[in-house]
């Protein structure tokens, strides 16, 4: 599905370079659930916004479907985004100013699609995360769990391929973190591939395969027996 | 506790820098156009306090009849005849004295200049208390005595000490000092007179007239009615204006000749104090209240500003009020404390606005040549008040909007608060764009109708024309053809023509002609315009029928014994005689119904097209013109090619060579139609100053106001972006939030400004076609600066990298 090659991200500010990926090569398919760990500032939440066309890498290549998109400007990478990729992230980044199904509709919002295709759609996907009987809640009412609910709803609502989850469970108590890895493992035997930032191991064994990361460097990676 | 809130205020501001930057400024150019406004305002409406009797002085003016017809209907001047009714009915009033403007050449040895002079009772030294230098108030006493300030006095004789000396009126008719005044301050309404230009210099006895003119000053009279000249009553303490107008109300009814005041429909009593803004009712225009109002509205704009950005920035501080309440402060302890704080901002404001205003007021004092000044002592009272004012409304209600809030929600709640407040934000931002749009809409009405003006006063040769005055003295009426022979023989004068009036001249002339002798109520009115043969010419004017007068052919050249003249008319003429054809109008005769003299009849000989030659905002007239040698008083040099100032300068010598006892008084037309077109052109510019201030408030409001809330939506800017959302998606919607209520605003303020609008065209004859189209230019202007002033950001804001905003959250 897709491909790192020796890839590189360096920050420059005023005063310091910070290199974030020092020559990554990731290799993900279709269909796979992969976690990525390590320490804090090793450059895990970086992979994930290049992965998910976030940000342009420094140096490297980056093939999607066999299309190379590293130097793509924002408007194309944006269009091939909104198809194939949802997030979730560790602070759901919930407008609190939309109710739960117009958060969830914003994702949609984008795509050309009438309102009524959009209504249905979004009707569908509160069901299947439990959360139909919460669409005209401000997310403020809602607690951690249920917000990462709609957080996820609105990751998969477009029928993205991709699903990319920063640290989702980083701000959930371990029965809430629990539900929603729940929801990611069922959102992957559907088919959907998954691209996970986690510190706990025990989240990090919902996946079929782990990369650990240093520096910038990947040190080492386990594969899974599903 | 007060004390404390201050320094916590100050501490605020320093904080948040930029945001007291623009608070303050905007607060601080409201203020500063709304005292000047004000101090304006009052200047003029205070006039004449130095004089002792102020409270007890009043005028008469009156209410010209509509079918005059002169485009002005209110004076504040009334017929001579008048004052000496009032002085043998009225045995209650302390005193009444007219005076009267007319100009002459005064010299005394080698120093001549003309001199607007107003002649006066000798009541009028009992009436105003004038500081006398020499002399006292019996000087117009003598009908060959003379009162002059002491600016005069230098002019003429070098010194102050000129009682007895000797100024001679037209090189024939000696006067003396009898008095020497101090010049009376400029805030009095002898210096204020705007269209009319008659400086208080000289003060001769009305009875003079009588040497000068043959002028019966005792009995007055029913036919001169102009702005300048007055009449003035002065009241005992107990009588007041209500008395005088019932008594002036029955002289009108009982004591006014039919006949001959007719021309006038009441007599109106005003306090002295009136005499100065009486011009602009005259004119029919409110000036002095449209400033008022403006400078109000400014001061708006500026409050709704600051309430708006204050508003916006005090969301941020949910956090500390939250803080604060948990610890047990009050409500209204933080009202006050937030309260505090804008008053410390309108105080530092109104600083600057002071300080604005010490180096304003002394400019315009220079350029308008006015007297105003910033009294701290007497406004004091008016400033403070300004200041509290202005500190509670633009602060109390972002104080109560967020001293509101219950303190958990206060400190939990960083999640509403863009939506807070923000209908009342929006009414806001619309208000200031209302008003705003307004007076961009009636500033470019105002300037195109201007425009108008201007343009349609190019049928004539404005800049060609050298206008030279006061032609009807003895000693240059019958050298008028030695004159014109003269300049004619100048290599670039085309030609030279005399007249008794010139384009754009306000003088209405008027004469009842009838198709039928003696009938009354077959009549017309016909301007009257008296000129030499070479008119035509020297103005480029057709004749579409007929021909033009000539010298040579003696029934077209008025004399005393002539009892058929041959005139020209204009078309419009034909139309009210019910004729259609020019040529038809040829040998068709006109009678006049109130002639003295031996003419019985006036003989068309030629038609010429209808031309707007009163100008400005008058409508086009119907004109008659006749050959009259003896009415003529202004002649008008028409000059092409060569360099403009050498011919002038050739044309000045000639008259000195042929005229040598008396100065030319020449200029060009240009500057006989901007004696009228200045007050329209600063109106104008006033009014421009006005909306730009207003505009560029709200504009700068906009900005502070899209900024903030850009920085409240960074994270739904960045999610968008993640979701799909383009860059111009992104810069739409910022753009957007701010489009409603400006699109609103204009709906309110476009309609309100054809309506305020109306008031100025309906002063024209000749209107700028629709105002619509303008009003809804004006419009769009308004909503694409503002959209030009959000945008810039906005784009700003929606390229930026969406995973910034949503890094830290
Ligand atoms: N926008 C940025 N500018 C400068 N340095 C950055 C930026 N984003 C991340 N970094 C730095 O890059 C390194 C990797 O960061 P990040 O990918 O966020 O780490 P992780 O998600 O693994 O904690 C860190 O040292 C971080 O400080
Ligand atoms: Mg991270």
């Amino acid at each position: 599905m897709l491909k790192l090659h020796n890839m590189y991200k360096v920050y420059s500010t005023d005063e310091v370079e910070t290199v974030a990926l020092n020559g990554v090569n990731v290799e993900i398919e279709q269909g796979d659930f992969v976690a990525i760990m390590g320490p804090s500032g090793c450059g895990k939440s970086t992979l994930l916004n290049i992965v998910g066309m976030l940000d342009n890498p420094s140096d490297g290549d980056y093939f999607f479907f066999d299309e190379n998109i590293a130097d793509y400007n924002e408007s194309q990478r944006s269009a091939i985004r909104k198809h194939n990729i949802g997030f979730i992230f560790q602070s759901f980044n919930l407008i609190d100013e939309l109710s739960v199904a117009e958060n969830i509709e914003l994702a949609l919002l984008y795509h050309d699609m009438p309102s009524a295709e959009r209504k249905q759609r979004v009707a569908t996907v509160m069901d299947r995360m439990g959360i139909g009987h919460r669409a005209n809640h401000m997310p403020g009412q809602l607690s951690g769990g249920q917000q990462q609910r709609v957080a996820v709803a609105r990751a998969v609502v477009g029928d993205q391929p991709l699903i990319l989850a920063d640290e989702p469970t980083g701000n959930l108590d371990s029965v809430h973190g629990q539900e929603v890895m729940e929801l990611l493992r069922s959102l992957n035997k559907e088919g959907t591939t998954i691209v996970m930032v986690t510190h706990s191991p025990a989240h990090a064994d919902y996946a079929h395969r782990t990369v650990n990361l240093f520096d910038g460097h990947i040190v080492t990676e386990n594969t899974r027996a599903a | 506790m007060l004390w404390n809130n201050i320094i916590i205020a100050l501490r605020n501001l320093r904080k948040n820098k930029a945001f007291a930057a623009i608070n303050i400024s905007g607060l601080a150019l409201g203020l500063t156009i709304y005292i000047f406004g004000g101090l304006l305002v009052e200047y003029e409406n205070t006039h004449d306090q130095s004089y002792a009797n102020v409270n007890r002085i009043y005028t008469i003016g009156s209410t010209a009849n509509p079918e005059l017809n002169v485009g002005v209907d209110k004076f504040n001047s009334t017929f001579m005849a008048v004052a000496p009714i009032i002085k043998a009915e009225l045995s209650d009033i302390d005193a009444v004295a007219r005076t009267r403007n007319r100009e002459y050449l005064l010299t005394s040895g080698a120093e001549s200049y003309y001199e607007g002079l107003r002649f006066a009772d000798p009541e009028l030294l009992t009436i105003f208390d004038f500081n006398y230098i020499h002399g006292d108030s019996s000087a117009l006493d003598d009908p060959s005595g003379l009162l002059i300030t002491e600016t005069i006095a230098i002019k003429y004789f070098g010194n102050t000490d000129a009682i007895g000396e000797v100024l001679t009126f037209d090189n024939e008719y000696d006067f003396s000092v009898t008095a020497v005044i101090e010049d009376p301050p400029l805030n009095t309404h002898f210096n204020s007179l705007v269209i009319a230009d008659q400086s208080f210099g000289i003060v001769a006895p009305i009875r003079a007239l009588n040497r000068l003119i043959d002028y019966d000053a005792d009995v007055g009279d029913w036919n001169n009615l102009s702005l300048g000249d007055m009449t003035y009553v002065l009241l005992p303490e107990n009588l007041d204006q209500a008395w005088l107008q019932s008594q002036a109300d029955r002289i009108y009814d009982t004591l006014v000749p039919e006949d001959e005041g007719q021309a006038i429909a009441s007599l109106d009593v005003h306090p002295l104090s009136y005499a100065n803004v009486a011009i602009w009712d005259m004119i029919g225009m409110p000036v002095i209240v449209v400033i008022s109002l403006l400078s109000l509205m400014v001061l708006i704009v500026a409050c709704v500003n600051y309430t708006n950005l204050a508003t916006a920035q005090s969301l941020g501080r949910t956090r500390e009020v939250g803080m604060r309440k948990t610890m047990g402060a009050t409500q209204i302890q933080l009202l006050t404390q937030f309260l505090v704080e804008s008053l410390v901002i309108a105080a530092i404001a109104m600083i600057f606005a002071i300080a604005a205003l010490e180096m304003v007021i002394p400019l315009f004092n220079n350029a308008a040549g006015k007297n105003m000044t910033l009294d701290y002592m007497a406004t004091m009272p008016w400033l403070l008040m300004t200041t509290v004012l202005v500190g509670l409304f633009a602060g109390l209600y972002p104080a109560w909007l967020i001293t509101r809030t219950n303190p958990i929600e206060a400190l939990r709640d960083i999640a509403r608060k863009g939506k807070k407040g923000s209908r009342v934000r929006s009414f806001m931002i619309g208000a200031q764009f209302a008003i705003s749009a307004f007076m961009l809409a009636m500033v470019t009405i105002v300037y195109l109708q201007n425009e108008k003006v201007k343009s349609s006063s190019y049928i004539f040769p404005r800049s060609e024309i050298y206008v030279v005055d006061r032609l009807n003295v003895d000693g240059i009426s019958d050298k008028l053809e030695t004159l014109r022979h003269e300049l004619e023989a100048l290599p670039n004068v085309d030609s030279v023509a005399f007249s008794s009036q010139v384009p754009y001249e306000q003088n209405n002339s008027q004469n009842e002609l009838s198709p039928i002798p003696g009938d009354e109520a077959a009549g017309i009115t016909l301007m009257n315009m008296r000129m030499s043969p070479e008119f035509l010419d020297a103005y480029d004017i057709p004749v579409l029928a007929g021909r033009n007068l000539s010298h040579d052919i003696t029934n077209d050249k008025r004399t005393d014994e002539l009892e058929s003249l041959n005139i020209l008319v204009n078309e419009l003429t034909l139309a009210k005689m019910g004729i259609d054809k020019p040529i038809d109008a040829i040998n068709q005769r006109l009678y006049p119904l109130d002639e003295a003299s031996t003419l019985r009849e006036y003989v068309i000989v030629g038609v010429v097209p209808t031309q707007n030659i009163v100008g400005l905002f008058n409508e086009e007239k119907a004109w008659f013109y006749q050959y009259s040698p003896s009415s003529l008083r202004i002649g008008s040099v028409r000059i092409t090619g060569g360099n403009i100032m050498d011919s002038v300068e050739a044309v000045e010598d000639v008259w000195d060579r042929v005229i040598p006892d008396y100065p030319i008084q020449g200029r060009f037309l240009d500057a006989v139609f901007d004696d009228v077109y200045n007050v329209l052109k600063y109106m104008n510019m006033a009014l421009g100053i006005f909306a730009f201030v207003a505009l560029s408030l709200a504009l700068i409001g906009l900005f502070g106001l899209a900024a903030f809330m850009a920085t409240q939506r960074t994270k739904e800017i960045g999610v968008r972006k993640v979701l799909g959302a383009s860059t111009t998606q992104i810069a739409r919607l910022l753009v957007w939030q701010f489009s409603t209520p400006v699109l609103w605003a204009l709906l309110v303020a476009l309609p309100g400004a054809y309506f305020a609008t109306q008031g100025y065209l309906n002063f024209f004859a000749d209107r700028i076609e629709s105002p619509i189209p303008i009003l809804i230019v004006s419009g769009l202007t308004a909503v694409l600066l503002a959209w030009g002033t959000i945008a810039g950001h906005a784009i700003r804001i929606a390229r930026s990298n969406p995973i910034r905003a949503l890094r830290y959250e």
